[in-house]
């Protein structure tokens, strides 16, 4: 019987392995969000490609372009579900996308594993839904990491205003009420304006924050905003100790900018995080792409395929619930550290994958980003004030 | 009153770029009747130029002012010849479908070529900054103020003194008239066309250092230029400078002075363009 049983197991995973699983891919390969899509796809391929090399399962990958917009997501997607027919489905990396989605997913009832989409507006919409898993942490993880450090820069660095330039569409403005409430919680005086991401036009609102003289200039927005800023800042006589920026990537060249030296930020993975995961990742990176990234939606990518490989090997079914079933009960070491799944913190959705424990702040020092907070993660110290000078 | 001025010398020196790109537009419309839209896509092939030369030369983008006046004039000239001038006599909306089509072309290819990505340039004088008192201005954004205001002069110069100046705004006035005195419209539409190109890529330099290169980084500016356009009345060279003041300057000082003001700076341009077309529909009735 058990040699039976032993058999049929060895027969389904031969059957998992030569009969190549459909995996649905939809990422921003255009538009706002690009680098940050375009490096998570090529963490995606680089974890397909060893995972099939490897023979146990083999995954084949269907890849659209959201165009980091609503209106091309949702055909972009429907093509996966009706033309090539996926189960699987990887994506989600920008909230307004993401949320866009909600009703289609919900629709065709693929397993969604969730790249991104850190809006908690995108946790209520895939409230109840029980395929989904979301690997990226919430905004208010986000939120709790950065308030630890400003909490940080309070007591030791004596900080007390802050001016916060934030984008006003679904990425910088959610939930920005709260932060500001939190801020102030914490002593903070805060002024906070909306701005529109890519205008390049800041020089208004800085000129207002002039007479604010703020400690910390934070703006939440999108690389394309990076460079007007810490050009404008300085050009409009605005001197604040530390520019902070959250964006979900940075401009190609902005680290070999001078402009960029003392600029923090946060992210949840650098290649030089002590990690052997990470480690291996940079290296087998490096091997197939001949460079180095750091953008954290790379190790991101790699991280849910492995975890996608693994969890197909013990379902050993291509059937979606199974899989799910798998992916719910699954331990593993990954970049960011260890993965497993749990209800989020508001208990809307089932399996939520990373929380503010994978975030750290960074300082582009030198012409590179540093691990600067916490203490434990940090590489060196943070440059307060840093030098923003006329130069 | 130290916080209005400062806002009016932001505006003032914005309008020296949207009155450079829109002055590119006007001259297409005004003299060879197109609606482009594909002029965006000009500005972004400077501030590409710029970009390439700085990464991979290292040069100076101040250098690649005038190779991209060159290159965008002759993409400008190559476009006209190639794609303009067949469809000249069709009807307007099919002229503005195939600079429409041009413009998604252009994007695409140079989403091809360079991708999504947000590209800068690091200049040593990006971020000089002059402190007049109390008052600051950005080194970059005044140098390319005066560079604008220095070509739109030339620009007024040649169409007011010099005889193929002088032919170009006879055409602009009447498409056949001056053939009959022996001006070749079509070599006028193609020199017009090609400096309109010209004036967007030396904006588009400007862009790359001011703010960034990437495949779209036209298409805002495009956007505007029409406001522009329209406020100054279509075709009006003369009205351009005046109109990008007042688009600039109501910018300024609506992100300055509004609560929120900051998100607000798109829908200036379209209150801009919707009061200039009601304006206009009110004297014309």
């Amino acid at each position: 019987m058990r040699k039976a049983l032993g058999l049929l197991v060895f027969a389904l995973g031969l059957a998992l392995a030569q009969t190549p699983l459909k995996v649905g891919v939809i990422l921003p390969l255009s538009g706002a969000s690009a680098v940050a899509g375009k490096a998570a796809l090529n963490g995606i391929q680089l974890a397909a490609d060893e995972v099939n090399a490897q023979g146990r399962v083999r995954l084949e990958l269907v890849v659209v372009d959201d165009g980091t917009d609503p209106a091309k997501a949702v055909p972009a997607f429907t093509k996966l579900m009706t033309v090539d027919r996926v189960d699987l489905v990887i994506g989600g990396l920008a909230s307004g996308v993401t949320f866009a989605l909600s009703g289609p997913v919900k629709q065709y009832g693929p397993l969604f594993l969730c790249i991104g989409a850190a809006s908690s507006v995108v946790e209520q919409a895939f409230e109840g839904y029980p395929l989904f898993f979301h690997y990226h942490p919430w905004d208010y993880h986000n939120v709790a990491a950065a308030l630890q450090f400003f909490q940080s820069l309070a007591k030791d660095h004596g900080a007390k205003k802050v001016a916060i330039l934030y984008e006003d569409g679904p990425f910088g403005s959610a939930g920005i009420g709260v932060y500001k409430q939190q801020l102030e919680r914490l002593g903070y005086q805060v002024q906070a304006e909306p701005y529109k991401a890519g205008s390049g036009q800041f020089t208004p609102i800085l000129t207002r924050f002039r007479a604010f003289a703020p400690d910390i200039l934070y703006w939440i927005g999108y690389d394309v905003d990076a460079l007007p800023i810490a050009t404008q800042t300085r050009q409009v006589g605005l001197r604040p100790k530390l520019i902070y920026g959250a964006p979900p990537s940075w401009p190609i060249g902005f680290e070999k900018n001078p402009l960029s030296n003392d600029v923090a930020g946060m992210t949840a993975w650098l290649p030089t995080v002590p990690n052997a995961e990470s480690r291996r990742f940079v290296d087998a990176y490096r091997k197939k792409y001949g460079e180095l990234t750091e953008e954290y939606m790379a190790p991101m990518g790699y991280t849910i395929v492995k975890s996608l490989a693994l969890a197909l090997e013990r379902a050993g079914s291509a059937d979606k619930n199974r899989i799910a079933e798998a992916l719910a009960g699954l331990r593993m070491n990954t970049p960011f550290g260890p993965l497993a799944f749990k209800p989020s913190d508001t208990g809307r959705t089932k399996y939520q994958g990373f929380g503010p424990e994978i975030w750290f702040q960074f300082q582009y020092l030198e012409g590179s980003r540093r691990p600067v907070f916490p203490k434990d993660k940090a590489a060196r110290p943070l440059r307060y004030p840093g030098e923003y000078y006329l130069r | 009153m130290e916080l209005l001025l400062q806002t009016l010398l932001n505006g003032l020196l914005m309008a020296g770029v949207y009155a450079l790109v829109a002055t590119g537009l006007a001259l297409s419309l005004g003299v060879v009747g197109i609606v482009n839209f594909a002029h965006g896509e000009f500005l972004m092939l400077g501030a590409f130029l710029s970009y390439l030369l700085f990464a991979f030369r290292g040069l100076d983008p101040l250098f690649a002012l005038g190779l991209a006046f060159l290159a965008a004039f002759l993409v400008g000239a190559l476009t006209y010849w190639g794609l303009i001038r067949p469809v000249l006599k069709a009807p307007e909306l099919n002229q503005m479908l195939l600079t429409f089509g041009l413009s998604i072309l252009l994007q695409n290819l140079a989403l091809l070529l360079f991708g999504a990505d947000t590209r800068v340039v690091a200049p040593p004088y990006q971020a000089a900054t002059l402190a007049l008192g109390p008052f600051f201005l950005g080194a970059v954004p005044l140098g390319a103020f005066l560079l604008s205001l220095a070509l739109l002069l030339s620009l007024q110069l040649f169409l007011t003194r010099s005889r193929l100046g002088l032919a170009v705004r006879a055409v602009a006035q009447n498409r056949l008239a001056p053939g009959l005195l022996g001006i070749e419209a079509e070599g006028v539409y193609l020199l017009a066309f090609g400096l309109a190109a010209a004036l967007a890529g030396v904006a588009g330099v400007m862009l790359s250092v001011m703010l960034y290169a990437s495949p779209s980084v036209g298409f805002l500016f495009t956007l505007k230029s029409f406001a522009i356009v329209a406020l100054a009345g279509l075709g009006n060279l003369k009205g351009v400078v005046p109109a990008a003041l007042v688009l600039a300057l109501a910018e300024a000082l609506v992100s300055t002075y509004l609560p929120g003001g900051g998100g607000l700076v798109e829908a200036v341009f379209f209150l801009v363009l919707f009061l200039a077309l009601v304006g206009r529909a009110w004297r014309g009735a």
